[in-house]
């Protein structure tokens, strides 16, 4: 199926076919533009913000950089015969055509606001750039002609966090200068002249940057694209739970939550033990917070051990007792014969569960249910990762700390907290399948470090979530129909920058995710451009995947039927995200070493910024080639065989058989 | 006093009784634990019952079994066969529990009971008896052996043995000179001739005018000469006798002028660019002669050059740290990667590795290195490399530089003759920095690992420029630590000479026999692993010359034109290039011919024009087979996981690492191979119209590649064996006491152990 997409799929990286690409974006790919003779920091900063341009709209393009003939092998070239991948008509219609310096790109339904004329952008890295700035509902477009090369700065509006002015000194009186302070690691600065301002270009920019405060829509809604493939029918539950084995003899597929009364924040199917009544979940659902009853995430296909995911138990200062709950717990344990215990892991420091008592909420007492075991994870709470991050931006952008990098990104804690995540996640994962135990997982409300818990369990034990597809329906359902809350975490559309919501779970996350394909290359079937595309449109807002809080407001707001799915985009595309590597490791449960000597700061997403961070030569380029290289060879072969079987028929028993070149690596070319 | 013992106790009756798993009804055979021993080997003690420890406490993995002490090595010989199969790189010369004396850094008793350790040296008493014996060893292992069922005297015999083996009080005592001049006289009764074995070695060894000659023509250094008043050492004991200088100067002018050297290391040629300029390397001078000799050499240098720019001298000395810097920051992060308790090390880890400075330094010289490259390569003046001796930091940066611009150094023959060139030859102080010997710590440095882990950084960021892999270079800082090799086991050519003269003498070898026969290099590879292991070598990504590639539908060699290394704005005039123009010299320069390198005045914001020059030639692909510049933010460098951190179990991933990226790509590479040969195969008989019987598996057999794709053996899935720190194991070979022990042992795992070698009595 991949194939199929892959081959409908985009331009090969190794297309060669370089007239055909649009040169704005070619990145470090296009010697002949980038060999201008200005050769300054603009360049550089050009081909940084290509870079990340093509991977928020046009990805295939950032791969097409690796792709220079200069760079490996000059004498390789791929035939056309072997590389049937045209220049797709799938992409953006809008940016398919050429790039002329004085138009603007534009997406399907995206409208110009404005064009400000003489705007400079402060680069930190090599000091002003004139140009124009035009502002459409979807971005800021900043381009510049006064260099011989194009100079061009594309910010969507979603990313932007805050609208700060700043002082421009030596530019007259009449400039003001503006800091977009970016959610993706960015701040970028411009000065305009006021009096040459029709508009008021902050007025303009806080509309499209914030259209929920301003009573517009997102952007999402107005986008109008096609593609070949509609990510919506990604994720099907009921099919996802059939994939599991379910329904069983132990677990049901439910219609309880069908209207989102028994949880507002939980998805409409949820699977639940076939012994326990419609009435005994209300009354467990009384006593959780926010009614997230345990429900079955995942189930082991051999143990029959499961993932069960929750909230915390509404127990309170005078330990408040559920009799439903405590029996709904046996009954899940009872689920698995293998075991006659059932552990809870509740993400949160022991301390802040006890203090939790006091606020109404905490955690199951052992005494009251038997044979469970409970353990802390001690990972931090939501405010605790947001100053986390905060400030490794401090760390990575304008500039690299290089006199302090290593002890600098230890200050931030944010690699440590990567490992707690990922060490609780390995517990988990190897209670279910080495202990054949079953577990219950909850934080305070079950869809913050619940969900990071609970998808990185399910991505070491389960090789389809490791595959484009699987991993897909996992964000789907682990975050996205289990009500993480992405449209108050991120703050989609929102002006209130200082919300204290917000915070980058899903980030985390992604970055727990990019450290196991670190440490496992060839197990997981997407690559890192995957990761970073999703995390991009996570801000974007130009699809509908990550908007809103729950299921039952996506359903309200008709995101199916009026906005894209990411995955529409990503799955027309394939070929772009798959990694090279990938081996099918199937039925292999994948520990990852949850050590500082093995975590690495993820700087090719989060410092990529910085001009000096270029990437690293990509080694997965070189192994595309060889795949082309190995179909060329087999093709050749076979033609022979076939050449010399029709040839010499009279010895044709004497042929053995073409040996099974191939077979053994499942790739998708 | 170390008279071989030859008591042989049946093993079985003697067993602790830890070892009932049910099954001790079925008898296993006795098996004799009998070493393995290279010819000319001989036991000098061993010890019965030892427990040689796999982790931390007691565990049922712990084995049992015999630990000997010969001349060559520390043998341990397990009661028990091995119980899984070989799956990581097997050596030739050593087993699994085999550690070169050579290789031994400590040699730690302690006796747990009475709180006592000593740290051991040659000829030295015991006054307790050990309960335990810890080797740390310097690839990093840690080895921890318990004699509780051990006699004590014998426990205490060995552990003296082992200590006064491993101290040897002259070179001929190392082991090397046995073994080679056995070997060498059994090889000739087998009429094997010794000039066979070295085939495949095409290493250049310039030890003969030849190499430098062929040296000369490959670079187009049509302005230089091979000089030979270094003939029988004459002129400069450390330099090789065979050194390059310019056309211009005469061989009487180099021997006046060479006595105002130290050491008498006059500029030594060591590289061409394409575009004429010269890389030199030199001692430091007698103040009192230096304005008139440097005038003289650096005008001929001068003249060397096509457009007979001016000569760019650089003081290494100044600029980079010196040896026991280095030592001091390798001695850190041993203390970081394989002695502290791994949980204790998590928490600030990285903070820990800035502290220790390693990769400080390591980017140091990479940064330095590129530096002198942008003036080679840009700015078209020969540099003069200045080191006090010429004998250490010279050896790293030269052979960096080099590395970076010549794509021939980045094969595997290129990079063995480049470690000859610039290291072996040029007097690079192996014996002493490798402190074989142990006579003088302070003279020991990690200057040659230093030098592979900057290699192994460029390789880390261009995967696909070096025909070698990390493996090969983690064999290759192990070969150190073996004397058999005459690679590194002398302090310079005439020392290596002068031994190799009298060892020949010696063992009866005949005059005029080649070195490389009777004492080979490390480079005979064949001499530690067989070809199949070899092949872990061989990187699949590699593109270089005989790399065949696929073109216009042809399957086609890749052959590099001669010309084409070293630079990418060949052809094209610097001063359009880019839009720096060549012309555009900002570098202040006095009238003299010197100039020190230092910061460049800048042309744009906070930019030297060598930072812009990285920068401009960052923003373009890199031509594998042309310049590579490593990327230099402190960012960019990372851990040599695979040396620091091989040995140590908790932090080997299981099924992971990027071995399995290397298995996948090996797999692959094999089955092109494989469809290659087919080709080959089925043009052959169309050619001929012969039969078509003959299929070509017998050619796939001598594949490239350590993973085959055809066997059944290599599933697709990376096998379960590999783990990140193949080809080596992390099982047993780094046992730290565990930290809740005795005081001792957590004394044990202190930072002093490495650092001092007094004996610590009982300090708790």
């Amino acid at each position: 199926m991949e194939k199929q997409a892959g081959v409908a799929g985009t331009g090969g990286a190794a297309d060669g076919e370089g007239s055909s690409r649009k040169p704005w974006v070619c990145g470090p790919a296009s010697a002949d533009s980038l060999d201008s003779p200005t050769g300054s920091h603009v360049e550089w900063c050009k081909q940084l913000i290509a870079a990340t341009i093509s991977s928020q709209i046009q990805q295939p393009d950032i791969l097409s950089r690796d792709n220079h003939k200069a760079f490996r092998r000059p004498e390789f070239m791929v035939s056309k015969r072997l590389n049937p991948r045209n220049l797709p008509a799938l992409r953006y219609g809008a940016q398919v055509k050429m790039y002329q310096v004085n138009q603007v790109p534009l997406l399907p339904g995206e409208t110009i606001q404005t064009t400000v004329k003489d705007v400079m952008y402060v680069c930190p890295f090599s000091g002003l750039v004139n140009g124009t700035l035009t502002i459409t509902d979807y971005k800021l477009y900043f381009s510049s002609v006064e260099k011989e090369s194009p100079f061009i700065l594309d910010i969507n509006m979603g990313v932007i966090s805050r609208l700060e002015s700043i002082s421009v000194p030596n530019q007259g009186e009449n400039t003001k200068g503006l800091e977009l302070v970016c959610k993706d690691m960015r701040s970028p600065r411009f000065a305009y002249k006021t009096e040459e301002s029709q508009v008021d270009v902050v007025e303009v920019i806080s509309r499209h940057a914030f259209p929920l405060s301003h009573n517009l829509p997102l952007f999402a809604f107005l986008y109008k694209d096609q593609f070949p493939v509609d990510g919506w029918k990604v994720y099907d539950p009921t099919a996802e739970y059939r994939r599991q084995g379910l329904p069983n003899e132990s677990w049901t597929i439910s219609k309880i939550n069908s209207t989102y009364e028994l949880c507002d924040t939980y998805p409409s199917v949820l699977v639940i033990p076939t012994n326990i009544t419609d009435e005994d979940i209300r009354r467990v659902a009384v006593f959780r917070a926010k009614h997230r009853i345990p429900v079955l995430s995942w189930i082991h296909p051999e143990s029959q051990a499961t993932i069960v995911r929750c909230s915390q138990p509404l127990v309170g200062p005078s330990d408040r007792r559920c009799k439903e709950d405590e029996r709904l717990l046996q009954i899940i344990m009872d689920a698995n014969a293998q075991s006659h215990k059932l552990t809870i892991f509740d993400a949160r420091q022991s301390s802040v569960a006890v203090t939790n008592k006091a606020k109404d909420g905490g955690y199951e007492s052992e005494s009251f249910y038997p044979n469970v075991e409970l353990n802390f994870l001690d990972i931090p709470n939501i405010h605790v990762m947001r100053e986390s991050l905060r400030k490794m931006k401090e760390v990575v952008y304008p500039t690299i700390n290089e006199a302090h990098w290593h002890s600098a990104i230890d200050q931030t804690h944010w690699l440590e907290y990567i490992r707690l995540l990922l060490a609780g996640a390995a517990k988990i994962a190897d209670k279910l399948e080495s202990g054949k135990t079953s577990v219950v997982v909850h934080c305070s409300d079950g869809w913050d470090r619940t969900s990071q818990l609970t998808s990185l369990a399910m991505l070491m034990l389960d090789s389809y979530y490791r595959t484009l597809r699987g991993f897909q329906v996992l964000v789907e359902k682990e975050w996205i129909s289990f009500g993480h809350k992405f449209s108050a975490r991120v703050g989609h559309g929102d002006e209130n920058h200082a919300n204290s919501e917000r915070s980058p779970l899903f980030v985390q996350f992604i970055d727990c995710v990019w450290q196991m394909t670190r440490q496992f290359p060839a197990a997981f079937e997407f690559n890192e451009l995957f990761l970073i595309t999703v995390l991009d449109h996570l801000y974007s807002c130009l699809f509908g995947t990550f908007l809103y809080n729950s299921e039952q407001e996506r359903v309200v707001h008709e995101v199916q039927t009026k906005t894209i799915s990411l995955w529409s985009y990503i799955n027309s595309q394939l070929e772009e995200f798959t990694n090279p590597f990938y081996v099918d490791y199937e039925n292999h449960v994948l520990y990852p070493l949850v050590s500082s000597r093995h975590l690495e700061l993820w700087t090719s997403f989060y410092a990529r910024w910085n001009p000096r961070m270029r990437p690293q030569v990509p080694v997965h380029q070189t192994l595309k080639e060889l795949l082309f290289l190995r179909a060329e060879l087999q093709r050749r072969v076979e033609e022979l065989q076939r050449e010399t079987t029709s040839h010499s028929l009279s010895s044709g028993s004497e042929h053995s058989p073409t040996h099974p070149t191939g077979t053994a690596l499942h790739t998708t070319v | 006093m170390f008279s071989p013992r030859t008591t042989k106790p049946t093993f079985k009756s003697y067993l602790p009784p830890v070892q009932t798993d049910g099954k001790t009804s079925i008898e296993p055979p006795i098996r004799k634990l009998e070493p393995t021993l290279l010819s000319g080997e001989i036991v000098v003690n061993e010890a019965n019952f030892v427990k040689k420890c796999v982790s931390a406490e007691g565990s049922q993995e712990d084995l049992w079994g015999k630990l000997i002490c010969t001349n060559f090595k520390v043998s341990f010989i397990p009661q028990d066969a091995p119980l899984k199969p070989k799956s990581q790189l097997s050596h030739l010369l050593l087993g699994e529990h085999d550690i070169p004396l050579t290789c031994l850094d400590q040699v730690v008793t302690v006796n747990d009971v009475k709180g006592k350790k000593k740290v051991l040296g040659s000829n030295q008493k015991l006054k307790f008896n050990p309960t335990e014996l810890i080797l740390y060893c310097k690839d990093l292992r840690v080895i921890r052996f318990c004699f509780s069922e051990a006699g004590p005297d014998s426990a205490k015999k060995v552990c003296l043995a082992i200590a006064h083996y491993s101290h040897p009080a002259d070179i001929h005592l190392l082991f090397g000179f046995e073994y080679q001049g056995r070997r060498y006289h059994q090889a000739k009764e087998e009429g094997v001739s010794g000039s066979t074995q070295r085939g495949g070695l095409q290493t250049q060894r310039f030890d003969r005018p030849s190499d430098w000659d062929r040296e000369i023509k490959r670079t187009g250094a049509s302005e230089w000469r091979v000089c030979s008043i270094n003939k029988k050492y004459k002129t400069s004991p450390s330099l090789p006798e065979n050194i390059v200088v310019p056309v211009s100067m005469m061989d009487r002018e180099l021997e006046d002028l060479a006595a105002n050297f130290t050491d008498s290391r006059l500029p030594m040629w060591c590289w061409n660019h394409t575009n004429g300029s010269a890389l030199v390397r030199m001692a430091v001078l007698n103040p009192l002669q230096q304005k008139k000799t440097e005038q003289k050499f650096f005008s001929a240098i001068s003249k060397s050059h096509p457009q007979h720019t001016e000569i760019l001298k650089v003081d290494l000395d100044k600029s980079l740290p010196n040896i026991q810097d280095i030592q001091s920051s390798f001695i850190k992060m041993k203390q970081i990667c394989v002695l502290e308790p791994f949980e204790e090390s998590e928490e600030r880890w990285l903070s820990s590795i800035e502290n220790s400075r390693w990769l400080e330094y390591v980017r140091a010289f990479l940064k330095y290195s590129a530096e002198v490259v942008y003036h080679l390569e840009r700015k078209n003046v020969s540099v003069i490399l200045q080191e006090e001796e010429d004998r250490d930091l010279n050896c790293v940066v030269s052979s960096l530089v080099q590395l970076m611009l010549d794509p021939h150094y980045r094969s595997l023959i290129g990079f063995q003759s480049l470690v000859q060139k610039e290291w072996v030859m040029a007097g690079h102080r192996f014996l002493d920095r490798c402190n074989h010997l142990k006579k003088n710590d302070k003279e020991e440095s990690p200057l040659f690992l230093l030098f592979l882990d900057c290699v192994w950084q460029m390789m880390n960021q261009y995967p696909a420029a070096f025909e070698f892999t990390e493996a090969y270079l983690t064999v290759l800082s192990d070969s150190m630590w073996i004397p058999l090799f005459s690679t590194f086991l002398f302090n310079s050519p005439e020392n290596r000479a002068q031994h190799l003269l009298e060892f020949a003498k010696s063992k009866a070898i005949p005059q005029g026999e080649d070195q490389a026969v009777f004492f080979p290099p490390v480079w005979e590879w064949a001499q530690q692993f067989s070809t199949k292991d070899q092949t872990l070598f061989n990187n699949p990504l590699y593109v270089g010359k005989g790399a065949t590639r696929f073109q216009n539908g042809e399957v086609k060699t890749f052959t590099r034109s001669k010309k084409n290394y070293g630079s990418i704005n060949q052809g094209a005039p610097s001063s359009v290039r880019n839009g720096v123009r060549g012309g555009e010299d900002t570098l202040s320069r006095r009238s003299s011919l010197m100039s020190e390198l230092k910061p460049d005045l800048p042309t744009v914001k906070d930019e030297s024009p060598s930072e812009h020059f990285f920068r401009d030639w960052f923003s373009r692909p890199a031509d594998l087979q042309g310049l590579l510049i490593p990327q230099l933010l402190p960012s960019h460098l990372s851990l040599w996981k695979l040396y620091f951190l091989r040995w140590v179990p908790e932090a080997c991933i299981a099924k992971g690492g990027p071995i399995t990226a290397y298995h996948k790509l090996s797999l692959l590479m094999n089955e092109i191979e494989v469809l290659q040969n087919q080709l080959r195969q089925y043009n052959r008989t169309s050619m001929e119209s012969a039969s078509l019987s003959n299929q070509s598996g017998s050619l796939s057999e001598r594949g490239r590649m350590y993973f085959r794709a055809i066997s059944a053996e290599d599933p697709p899935v990376p096998p379960d064996f590999l783990t990140s720190s193949f080809p080596f194991s992390a099982v047993g070979n780094l046992c730290r006491r565990g930290s809740q022990g005795t005081p001792v042992s957590k004394f044990l795992n202190g930072a002093k152990t490495w650092l001092s070698t007094e004996t610590l009595d009982d300090t708790v």
